[in-house]
């Protein structure tokens, strides 16, 4: 038996597939985009074709992530809260705090033996965000993924007090024009960032192991400022961008076997591998 | 006018839609339309000299375009949004209004409107912020002034015989209410949280006789009906500032939960509490008005002499209250709202949570903008505040 967790994040779509041992088949990352969220079901397909699978040998598909309920091939949605805390767990099973920072939002969850226990979440705002550092990089031409190197440069961080991306804008633009290093600049808003995020787990009472998941993740420079806002160690993931598709598909993995174990009928969606017509 | 002809629920449903339809009506026939803000003026005394009470709500699918050139963007939507709609001369046909001094927006509001939108006739009742015994003097006495007011206004006195009676008559609508929300306490739950926000809008909507010729008929229609909410994982108990649309409940009930309780001020908050038969009636009036009403604008302390407060104890004393609605009605978690920039309520969510978390009643917190279009996070909060009490 096959399970698929697909996470349609705001920025990023994600889909893997488990076996009954829970080893991973597939797994697949794609930007979402406009049309890419209405072609989810292009990305389920290579991801069946990565694991050499038909649509009709993956028992059950659990869809989480903002696009969670636009997804017609999913049996079930559940919020990626729940999807990145299980994720998490496997990959790293001493985790208590998990903190997700994507393109749309911030998360920090309290975890217990798996299990989603309590959890905050950043507000609509893009401060504190994967997008304050796209539209800074935007700003600056420079490339994202080139920030956590450059970063690592910086001998005398300066401080941005702007917490909102669009006035940080302005600050990183007068700071460089008062020729300060630019590597001195993205030290400091990766330390904007981590605090504004530290601020609000610190509701949720920090312990460790703390995880670190979500696109931002993969910013050493981000990861680093974490570890001295929080003052403790912070883990991440090879791919930080999986935790929530893989929380799905285990999940999807652990509904199925648990209603086969107790003989009830497993609950299942319309599972139409076609389009989302939410466009319309 | 097809107000006539419905009934029940049909009736909530019209009302909700065409809120001022049947106010225009009797504004038509002569009656004088007063509009309060906030749920602390006196009801009672308004009804005694046939005045109607008519609640003036904001307009959350209405966006805010006249209102900030007189309110600063960091202050309640809400409050913004009536003052929006007041200027837009959607609040035209009041004859008066009446405010208190709910918060410092809410008061300042106050002055804005007697200035900028002109209603003709207008006062403001500077409510204490505590319950002690000097305050309900204070209270009483502005329950006089405000009478005072009133009765020059309709060049008409208040017999002690006319307020005993609006006094009756809006107590048996909180008694209706009562009653209605009892069926809430089933499983499932005969009125969704949805229909109940409904229902109270429209009492707020009425002269208070009609109000409860609606009620009759909404309690025994709901009592009889085979249509009512499912059976679902959880049942809610919904806290906080008001909500006068049902956009945030209709989301909520769209998820695997009821709202089967709530403590706001379009919900049983304004309808809980009777004036008890006094002597003096303002004494009763006063009472229910400044100490029983459980808004946190007002402090009501364990004991106001008490300068080394024992935190969990004054909690007890301020929110058991709503342990006992969890109770009564069965609910498996709180959610806890409040719109955005309402520091009263915002203030009270750390204690409130202490609390419940101390009983092991889970809760979560949720900020909103009084705007329809951003429910979309909220959705994931409380999927998830479900997923993790489930």
């Amino acid at each position: 038996m096959y399970f698929a967790g697909i996470d349609l994040g705001s920025t990023m779509t994600k889909i893997v597939i488990v076996d009954e041992d829970q080893k991973t088949c597939s797994s697949v990352i794609k930007h979402t985009g406009a049309e890419h969220r209405r072609l989810a079901n292009k990305v389920m397909e290579e991801a069946m074709e990565q694991a050499g699978l038909s649509f009709d040998e993956i028992s059950y598909v659990i869809a989480t992530g903002y696009g969670r309920i636009n997804v017609p091939f999913a049996d079930r949605q559940i919020t990626e809260l729940t999807c990145h805390a299980r994720g998490v767990y496997s990959l790293f099973p001493g985790v208590r705090i998990a903190i997700d920072i994507g393109g749309q939002d911030a998360k920090g969850l309290r975890i217990n033996g798996g299990k989603l226990v309590d959890f905050v979440m950043s507000d609509k705002c893009a401060a504190g965000t994967g997008r304050f550092l796209e539209v800074i990089a935007d700003a600056l031409g420079l490339k994202l993924e080139d920030f956590g190197n450059i970063s690592l440069k910086s001998t005398n961080r300066v401080s941005i007090s702007s917490t909102c991306t669009v006035f940080a804008q302005q600050e990183v633009i007068s700071r460089l024009s008062e020729g300060i290093p630019l590597e001195d600049i993205i030290a400091g808003l990766h330390d904007a960032i981590a605090s504004r995020v530290a601020r609000m787990v610190r509701r949720l009472r920090i312990e460790p192991d703390v995880v670190f998941t979500g696109g931002v993740a993969k910013n050493i420079g981000v990861v680093k400022a974490l570890q001295d806002n929080l003052g403790c160690e912070v883990l991440v993931p090879d791919e930080p961008l999986l935790s929530g598709a893989i929380g799905a598909a285990l999940l999807a993995r652990e509904l199925t076997l648990d209603a086969l174990a107790k003989g009830e009928p497993i609950q299942r969606g319309e599972r139409r591998l076609e389009e989302a017509t939410f466009f319309k | 006018m097809v107000a006539e002809k419905s009934k029940g629920l049909t009736r909530v449903r019209e009302i909700y839609r065409d809120r001022p339809g049947r106010i225009i009506e009797l504004k038509e026939e002569g009656k004088k339309i007063i509009g309060y803000l906030c749920i602390y003026p006196v009801l009672e005394l308004m009804t005694a000299l046939d005045l109607v009470p008519y609640r003036i709500f904001g307009d959350m699918r209405e966006p805010i375009t006249k209102a900030d050139s007189f309110l600063p963007t960091v202050v309640c939507p809400f409050l913004r949004s009536c003052l929006d709609l007041g200027l837009k001369g959607k609040y035209d046909f009041l004859d008066g209004i009446v405010t208190t001094h709910i918060c410092d927006v809410g008061s300042n509001l106050a002055g804005i409107w007697n200035y900028s939108v002109k209603t003709p006739f207008s006062h403001n009742i500077d409510v204490p912020h505590t319950a002690h015994e000097t305050a309900q003097e204070q209270e009483r006495e502005l329950i006089k002034a405000f009478q005072k007011v009133l009765e020059e206004f309709t060049g008409e006195k208040i017999t002690g015989e006319k307020l005993t009676r609006a006094i009756e008559v809006h107590n048996q609508q909180r008694a209706l209410v009562r009653e209605l929300y009892d069926l809430k306490k089933l499983d499932p739950p005969l009125i969704s949280g949805t229909e109940t926000i409904q229902v109270i809008r429209a009492l707020m909507s009425l002269p208070v006789e009609e109000g409860n010729q609606l009620m009759r008929e909404v309690i025994s229609e709901v009592k009889e009906r085979k249509d009512g909410p499912t059976r679902k994982s959880a049942r809610l108990l919904l806290w906080g500032s008001i909500i006068d649309d049902s956009a945030l409940t209709e989301m909520i009930e769209s998820l695997d939960a009821n709202i089967v309780m709530d403590d706001t001020c379009v919900g049983s908050r304004a309808y809980f509490d009777d004036v008890k038969v006094t002597n003096d009636p303002v004494e009763g009036l006063a009472h229910r008005y400044l100490v029983d009403i459980k808004c946190p604008r007002t402090f009501r302390a364990r004991d106001y002499n008490d300068v080394r407060k024992d935190y969990m104890a004054d909690l007890e004393s301020r929110f058991s209250y709503l342990v006992d609605y969890a109770k009564d009605w069965k609910a498996d978690g709180v959610i806890l709202e409040s719109v955005r920039y309402c520091d009263t309520h915002g203030y009270e969510v750390p204690g409130i949570r202490d609390y419940l978390n101390s009983l092991g009643i889970p809760s979560v917190y949720l900020e909103h903008d009084y705007t329809e279009g951003a429910l979309a996070p909220l959705r994931t909060r409380v999927q998830g505040f479900l997923e993790v009490i489930g």
